[in-house]
């Protein structure tokens, strides 16, 4: 097993992720690790992997420059039923923000059940979307990657697409209590990478799966529909949003400053498509 | 000089906590509901008695100890759950009610990190007021959620005597023969294909000094005791030099339920502990008692092994 992970570690081994990887100032123990699992050994072949696959997007980046250094929420809409929308983003963050800045992906209670998912998730620096832990992260300076959306954005089927879901109230209590900024994103393309037009309620509900979907190309290419097509992402990262007030407010009120943010996405949503030439 | 009374004396943590407490010029007094595998070699009256019978008691009213170190937790599942029951639960409760009754000026408990128990929800790290998952998924570990409940209670029910819990991650080392270090010394073992968890190992000398440490302190309550940081468990097997047999989840579940009928190995509640984290924050120990671990994550696990 080891020796499969060395060679295809050679064979993906792709400098520029190495050297972001080095330049990160993230406190690991003896062995390489910090204590939610990231290692730097590991992630340089995950980072590496998901770089080709972000090559197959051929993002085009917009705004990399509002990623400050330290603590910090990056909130971007949801799409795409699986998480390339994440992976796009933590790539770019990477290779593209000055300094690097390596994204600490909050993810679905469900995928640290998935067995290799789980492992490659944690080792690149992925962990549960738990208040706990993104308070601790971002205590530490780190910049989180939070899907407000949560899986009921990824699994947004066809007629649903790039019409923002409801927005979870958590991100927006952390931000206040670290005092950390808010940089809202809007991802282009996920929609189209993989389609659903229906999801399968009682199939997923059997499968312990937060959504089943039924891709319209499934007739035409059996389980390959399932594969994302080779469109084109565009990435926006606006300007940092900054609130204030305290953490434990009543709902309502962090719910307006939650509206605040989901507006602005939205409407960065809706800007990078009026934009858009081609899905291709 | 204080005299302690030491529970688990059988055991190779008490053995060593005694130790250094006798070095120290205090009275040892031990128990255990086991014979002694070899005589201690330090001065300590020892006695072999159930913690749930009358003949505790009489150790009490003879020596009655002003700090009760009761480290004699059943964590070993080849014991029936019903004799789990009354040596833990049952047993424990005697000697806490026997601490206050014979004035005991402090007690410490020594329960697990097991209670809180390993699940893919779990977040990192866990810290001492947080739920005790454990028992949802593996009622086998019913007896230590019910022991350290007990302890907890009792460290604000009476004030009178201070009383301390510890929760421990893997307290390994190379006179310890919990489930974990005979885990570590296997020349083969199964792990989970497709899971990696990050998992903390405390040395047995790191461990012996937090408890002197709690032991001798002032302040009361619950405390978690990691080692020096978590590490991933096959990077923790790579050190001990155990082989790794990559199965599935399921299969070892059924393998380990099957095969508690003729060893003891892993009880299949840890199982869990190989899929998914449970790493505990110790913060508030090393500030309470100014404690803090010395040997390294390498050193821990191969002192182990190599004993």
């Amino acid at each position: 097993m080891k020796g499969i992970f060395h060679h295809l570690g050679s064979f993906l081994h792709e400098p520029k992720v190495e050297r972001a990887i080095d330049s990160l100032p993230i406190k690991t123990n003896a062995l390489g690790y910090d204590p939610w699992g990231f290692g730097p050994r590991e992630s340089k072949l995950y980072y590496s992997l998901a770089y080709r696959l972000y090559q197959y997007f051929r993002p085009e980046i917009h705004g990399i420059e509002n990623v400050p250094a330290g603590r910090v929420l990056i909130v971007p809409n949801h799409s795409g039923q699986l998480p390339l929308d994440g992976l796009v983003i933590a790539v770019a963050c990477l290779l593209g923000a000055e300094p690097p800045r390596l994204v600490r992906a909050m993810v679905e209670r469900w995928f640290p059940t998935l067995p290799v998912i789980n492992q490659a998730f944690a080792r690149s620096g992925a962990v549960l979307g738990d208040p706990i832990n993104c308070r601790n992260l971002l205590a530490a300076e780190n910049a989180i990657l939070v899907f407000p959306e949560g899986a009921k954005g990824s699994g947004k089927t066809w007629d649903r697409r790039y019409k923002l879901e409801r927005f979870g109230r958590g991100f927006m209590r952390l931000a206040l209590q670290a005092g950390a900024p808010i940089v809202p994103v809007a991802v282009i393309g996920g929609e189209e990478s993989i389609i659903s037009i229906y999801n399968v309620e009682p199939l997923a509900k059997a499968l312990n799966t937060p959504y089943f979907p039924i891709s319209p190309l499934l007739p035409l290419l059996g389980p390959a529909a399932y594969l994302p097509l080779p469109v084109k992402f565009h990435v926006y990262f606006g300007e940092p949003m900054r609130f204030d007030g305290p953490f434990d407010d009543e709902d309502h009120v962090i719910e307006e400053k939650v509206q605040i943010v989901k507006s602005r996405v939205q409407e960065m949503v809706d800007e990078g498509l009026a934009r858009r030439e081609s899905v291709f | 000089m204080t005299v302690t009374l030491i529970t688990g004396i059988a055991g190779g943590l008490a053995r060593l906590v005694g130790a250094e407490q006798a070095r120290r010029g205090h009275e040892v007094v031990g128990v255990d509901y086991r014979p002694l595998p070899a005589p201690l070699d330090y001065p300590a009256q020892v006695y072999q008695a159930n913690y749930n019978k009358t003949r505790i008691e009489d150790v009490f009213r003879k020596h009655r100890p002003e700090l009760v170190l009761h480290l004699g937790r059943v964590g070993n599942l080849k014991e029936r759950m019903g004799k789990r029951f009354d040596l833990n639960v049952i047993g424990s409760g005697k000697i806490m009610e026997l601490a206050l009754k014979y004035r005991a000026k402090r007690v410490l408990v020594l329960s697990t990190f097991h209670i809180y128990g390993a699940h893919p929800h779990n977040h990192t790290p866990i810290y001492e007021d947080e739920p005790l998952r454990a028992g949802a998924a593996f009622p086998q570990i019913a007896d230590a959620i019910q022991l350290d409940n007990m302890a907890t209670m009792w460290v604000w029910r009476h004030p009178e005597v201070q009383t301390v819990v510890l929760r421990p991650c893997n307290v390994v080392g190379p006179t310890i023969k919990n489930a974990m270090s005979r885990f570590l010394r296997q020349s083969t073992a199964p792990v989970m294909i497709g899971f990696d968890p990050m998992v903390q190992f405390i040395h047995e000398r790191d461990m012996v000094a937090a408890i002197l440490a709690a032991a001798n302190g002032e302040a009361v309550g619950v405390f978690n005791v990691a080692g020096r940081s978590p590490i991933p468990w096959r990077e923790a097997l790579a050190l001990a030099g155990v082989r790794q047999l990559p199965v599935p989840a399921t299969l070892a579940f059924a393998y380990l339920g099957l095969s508690r009928l003729v060893s003891d190995a892993l009880p299949p509640y840890l199982v869990n502990f190989q899929k998914y984290p449970c790493v505990i924050a110790d913060e508030k120990i090393r500030e309470a008692f100014d404690w803090e671990p010395w040997v390294s994550e390498v050193e821990t696990i191969r002192s182990t092994v190599q004993a």
